[in-house]
């Protein structure tokens, strides 16, 4: 795991990538925190925050696009796979190399609140909560663009689809509130769900047996709970949708509140986007 | 050292390797012999764990690669067709990485890496990105990668792809002198290099095993017919008329001569006649002079050409590796194969209209038939002189090579 650590980690540094990341990354927040807390007067560094978090999106795909898909491209997954390494130990130390690239950038960023100081009282408490706050995002959208990186070979495509998919979690607590909110139309709405799960476990499987009865199954359980219980669909696809949409949690942080189940959020998405992962390689030796 | 079990690899509908089964002793090395797509890289991806089979199972040194994958892979160096190189690496640097997720121990790491560069002769690169190499160079630091860690057994996939002559001898003699210390594997679509480097040969065509036996073995038992080729000055039905009184030929190949009057002809004969008195006498009888006699006994690219083209259905891929076999043979055999190309292609024509069924059916069971049956005959009858002609056609096709 540390020589992919430490490979991956200088792989950052010889190309540019690295650079090019930790200078954006700095560059914007810095705009922000001269624009708020330098000019503005503001005592508040969690703003900065705040208005930077559309960061992830631009850029954790630039981070994560190169991580698995090149090693495909390259055929160097040969030399991986066929190593005494396990796929796990592999994708954690891919991981953390990303991890450290991002902790660089996080490490002088968290500099910025103690600057403050020298101007007066500034609420650390609030700061550094939203520092961590900002630390588990990242660590989750991570997470999910090295998932998308070890689905497909071409760089490009990982970068344009984990974009898509991080455009979508950002911009998924506007759209759910358009989403309707009684229970009939929850019931076709999630009838369709099952229908687009049926036929994706097909396309991936070509067994029809397993999709109908899939389909089959899900859909009795839908229409069993709604004549049992119709009141459980209220506004249920709001619920549903909401927990796809990763940024919301992270407004609690800017509060000043440790949430707790924000965190635990976050963990999770890493630990099951990492699992997803090993997953995806253990499945393409089958295929 | 290694065994493999009915090994099975489908993708959807397409079955890329057919029940295969081999075992390997220690310090042997083993060619695998195919046409492009008969499944030899598959094969090999799956020894080394690269892929998962469909069925069967891989046990290296008792470890098998699906339960104790950690264990196994530890004894396996490996070479894939594309070398496996990260182009902003140093080469040491890439070697130091190598070593380092093969687990070597910190202490033994540099000194293991220096020798391992003079092996390969790749030292005088250490420094330089893996980028900049020329193919050959990269194909050398493949197959460094893959002995790092010396680990028992070393699957090399197309070791000497992309190597200029002089560089294919050195990676030879250096596969040769692993082999005192390491079981080899590895596999090619061309012969000469096999029969060279090999203690065994492995031929499999689409996913299934054809036959295994050591070369020398292998051109000696499959040929069943041996083969006279004359040139005679006189009219063809003359000829004709003259040798079909003679007993023993089983079928006489006529090629199309680009000199008037002369004939040019392959008779095939069973397995142990000399029947080279009878045609002298039946032709001098009809007054036409023999201008050249060879005998002619089947090079390991006729064997590897009838065993592979079974099946009727001779797709693209087939013809352009017949193709190249012919030309590699060229290099090696420069007589013979321009001889045979055009008799072993009509050849191949008319008996597969005759036999094809029967030979499908009987063709592997023909072999190991033979083989049994014909192992102890064979010794006694096969003429000596034969045995020497092979061994010095060898030693001139290596000179060949190595003026190249």
């Amino acid at each position: 795991m540390l020589a992919i650590y430490k490979k991956e980690l200088k792989s950052y540094f010889t190309s540019m990538t690295g650079y090019v990341f930790i200078a954006f990354f700095l560059c914007i927040i810095g705009i922000y925190y001269v624009a708020y807390n330098l000019v503005g007067s503001l005592a508040n560094f969690e703003y900065v925050l705040s208005s930077a978090s559309f960061l992830f999106v631009l850029l954790v795909p630039i981070l994560t696009m190169r991580i698995m898909a090149e090693e495909k491209k390259q055929k160097t997954d040969q030399l991986l796979y066929t190593s005494p390494l396990s796929p796990t130990s592999i994708i954690m130390g891919k991981y953390l190399a990303v991890i450290t690239v991002f902790l660089i950038a996080m490490a002088i960023v968290s500099l910025y609140p103690v600057i403050l100081l020298q101007f007066g009282n500034i609420p650390l408490k609030i700061a550094y909560g939203s520092i961590l706050g900002f630390l588990l995002l990242g660590a989750a959208y991570i997470a999910i663009g090295l998932f998308i990186s070890s689905l497909t070979e071409s760089q490009l495509v990982a970068a344009v689809v984990s974009f898509v998919v991080m455009l979508i979690t950002v911009l998924m607590s506007g759209i759910v509130e358009m989403f309707p909110k009684d229970n009939k139309s929850a019931l076709i709405i999630f009838s369709v769900i099952v229908i687009l799960i049926c036929l994706i476990t097909y396309v991936v499987m070509h067994n029809i047996t397993i999709s109908l009865s899939l389909g089959i199954i899900g859909e009795t359980i839908l229409m069993v709970i709604y004549f049992i219980k119709p009141t459980l669909f209220d506004g249920l696809v709001v619920r549903f949708f909401d927990w796809f949409s990763v940024i919301e949690r992270y407004n609690n942080f800017l509060m000043g509140m440790l949430d707790l189940s924000a965190v635990i959020y976050y963990i999770s998405i890493v630990f099951l986007f990492l699992f997803l992962t090993v997953q995806s390689i253990k499945k393409s030796r089958w295929s | 050292m290694i065994e493999v079990k009915n090994l099975v690899k489908r993708y959807g509908d397409y079955l890329a390797v057919d029940n295969l089964s081999f075992t390997l002793e220690k310090g042997r090395i083993l060619g695998f012999l195919g046409p492009n797509g008969a499944g030899k890289s598959t094969t090999m991806n799956i020894i080394t764990g690269y892929i998962s089979s469909t069925e069967g199972t891989v046990t290296v040194n008792g470890n098998d690669i699906y339960d104790q994958p950690e264990e196994a892979k530890k004894c396996i160096g490996y070479l894939p067709e594309i070398p496996p190189v990260y182009p902003d690496m140093t080469v040491r640097e890439y070697l130091n990485f190598v070593a380092d997720i093969k687990k070597v121990k910190r202490s033994d790491k540099n000194k293991m890496i220096s020798d391992i560069m003079n092996m390969t002769k790749i030292a005088d690169v250490s420094e330089r990105l893996i980028k900049h190499l020329s193919k050959g160079y990269k194909q050398r630091v493949g197959l460094a990668q893959a002995i790092v860690g010396y680990p028992e057994l070393l699957i090399l996939d197309e070791p000497t792809v992309g190597l200029d002559p002089m560089q294919i001898i050195e990676i030879r003699d250096l596969i040769h002198s692993l082999s005192k210390n390491h079981t080899i594997i590895l596999s090619s679509h061309i012969l000469s290099e096999v029969s060279a480097i090999c203690d065994e040969v492995m031929i499999i065509n689409k996913g299934k095993f054809i036959v295994r036996d050591t070369p020398e073995n292998l051109s000696k038992h499959i040929g069943g017919s041996n083969g006279l080729h004359i040139q005679v000055k006189g009219d063809k039905d003359i000829v004709q008329n003259a040798l079909s009184p003679i007993d023993g030929i089983t079928q006489i190949v006529y090629e199309e001569s680009n000199q008037e009057g002369i004939v040019k002809l392959t008779i095939y004969t069973g397995e142990e006649i000399d029947i080279r008195e009878d045609v002298f006498f039946a032709l001098s009888d009809v007054r036409c002079p023999i201008l050249d006699m060879t005998s002619t006994s089947m090079s390991l690219e006729d064997i590897f050409l009838e065993l592979t083209q079974d099946d009727e259905i001779t797709n693209q891929g087939e013809v352009t590796d017949q193709e190249e076999a012919a030309n590699q043979g060229k290099v090696t055999n420069q007589e013979k194969v321009a001889n045979q190309e055009k008799v072993t292609d009509q050849e191949k024509v008319a008996k597969q209209e005759k036999i094809t069924d029967q030979e499908k059916a009987t063709n592997q069971e023909k072999v190991i038939n033979q083989e049994k049956a014909t192992n102890q005959e064979k010794v006694i009858n096969q003429d000596k002189a034969t045995d020497q002609k092979q061994a010095t056609d060898q030693k001139e096709a290596e000179n060949h090579v190595s003026d190249l």
